[in-house]
């Protein structure tokens, strides 16, 4: 009984990014905007999770994610997915080739996915026939940069609580 | 110590090709079908839209649910802060309608002088049986695509590029038509550029959205007079909407030609579509 209980409780913990990445896909808040402040959360929430714990996020439900984010904001299908998968695929690469877990090393190897994860959404829909504000996207990447370490830090003592 | 070729090579086929810990599709094979997705996209064949159709009403009616919460919030918030406006309002309302009060005797007139002028050129009367009401399902505007999805669609007989208004107000149109559910891009998005006329200096211009800042008015004449609080209205000249319809007042801005609009984009529950715009027939 008492591991029945524990086990529901460990799969409640290891779903939960999951969950929170639809929330937030379905909810439109993939992205906040506070005046001038712009963050995408979504990118930090996939970097985190596909670099730290890839065992709690599939691959297949970071495309469905992005495919609810592209219907939700109206962009074409595969825009968000695209880039979603962008950023998991340069975690699970410095994953691959890194050893130390440090916060330094995520927040630096953070920028090459960011910058490629925005270069691909504005050439997607430079393609789509949409017009892009160049200087938002700029500005999405420097506070997106800038607010990582935040949640770095949330995730991981969540990490810390689940693994107790 | 150098790193090899090799060892690059290793760490991308195992990042990208390999399935990896409990995954079950590799990166790379999603990615690829991402951008598949993104060309079919651009395809305007029926069984690429009934497919884009089912999945856009599937995910706005789910994002429906998810978005309850924070609209609840949302909407006790609002409810209470009318609470506290309740006075002041009640001043600025009061003080509204006596103004309102003396122009009515003007408008009777101007009215009955629009109504004859209208017959006289044969322009298409609007009536209750050519505006269709919606809801706004989803008014999460995307930094870029400032756009929402009302509940109608291709089962109401709605198009693309018909004229979407709030009250009479314009504020955008249909882009992208579901079985249950429609986009409306708006004239604040990036995207929009509509053909309007000013009143009373009747200058043709562009109005241009752009992103989260006000509209603009482009490609207007050199020796343009047009001044702070003149009407812009929808010139039909793009041969869609019809043409009059009110959008905003002119509001100068150094060099630039901002358009404050009518309606405030943010605070849409319910709109009107004119199905007897000029592309409807």
């Amino acid at each position: 009984m008492v591991n029945t209980i524990r086990n529901i409780k460990y799969s409640i913990f290891t779903f939960l990014p999951t969950i929170v990445l639809f929330v937030i896909a379905l909810n439109g808040s993939a992205i906040i905007n506070i005046k001038f402040v712009s963050i995408n959360v979504h990118y930090i929430l996939v970097y985190y999770w596909a670099l730290r714990k890839p065992q709690y996020f599939g691959y297949g439900f970071i495309f469905l994610a992005g495919i609810t984010s592209d219907v939700v904001f109206g962009v074409p299908l595969g825009v968000n997915a695209l880039c979603l998968l962008v950023v998991a695929a340069i975690a699970t690469y410095i994953r691959v080739v890194t050893v130390r877990v440090t916060l330094l090393n995520d927040w630096l190897s953070f920028i090459p996915a960011l910058l490629l994860a925005n270069f691909t959404y504005f050439l997607s829909l430079y393609f789509s026939g949409y017009n892009v504000d160049y200087l938002y996207l700029f500005e999405n990447s420097v506070f997106t940069f800038i607010f990582y370490p935040i949640l770095w830090a949330v995730f991981t003592l969540y990490n810390r609580v689940t693994q107790t | 110590m150098e790193t090899s070729r090799d060892d690059i090579g290793i760490a991308i086929r195992s990042a990208f090709l390999n399935k990896g810990i409990k995954q079950r599709f590799s990166l790379f094979f999603l990615i690829i079908i991402s951008i598949l997705l993104i060309f079919f996209d651009k395809i305007d064949k029926k069984p690429f839209s009934v497919f884009r159709s089912i999945i856009n009403d599937t995910i706005y009616h789910g994002a429906l649910i998810a978005n309850a919460p924070s609209k609840a919030i949302k909407n006790s918030n609002n409810y209470i802060q009318k609470h506290i406006n309740v006075y002041s309002d009640y001043v600025k309302l009061e003080k509204e309608n006596n103004e309102l009060k003396n122009k009515a005797l003007k408008v009777d007139f101007l009215e009955l002088e629009n109504t004859q002028l209208r017959k006289l050129i044969e322009e298409e009367q609007e009536s209750l049986s050519n505006i269709l009401r919606a809801r706004v399902m989803l008014d999460k505007q995307s930094p870029y695509l400032n756009s929402f999805v009302i509940n109608i669609g291709s089962n109401k007989k709605l198009k693309n590029g018909m004229a979407v208004l709030h009250g009479k107000n314009f504020i955008g149109r249909i882009v992208d038509v579901n079985f249950f559910s429609s986009r409306v891009l708006l004239v604040s998005d990036l995207n929009s550029k509509i053909p309007i006329i000013t009143e009373p200096s009747a200058n043709h211009a562009i109005l241009s959205g752009h992103g989260m800042k006000k509209a603009t008015l482009e490609y207007l004449s050199e020796n343009h007079d047009i001044h702070d609080g003149d009407k812009v209205y929808t010139s039909g000249k793009e041969g869609l909407f019809s043409p009059g319809l009110p959008i905003g007042l002119v509001k100068k801005k150094k060099d630039l030609i901002n358009v404050e609009l009518f309606s405030d984009l943010s605070q849409i529950t319910f709109v009107n579509i004119n199905i007897t715009g000029r592309n409807s027939k």
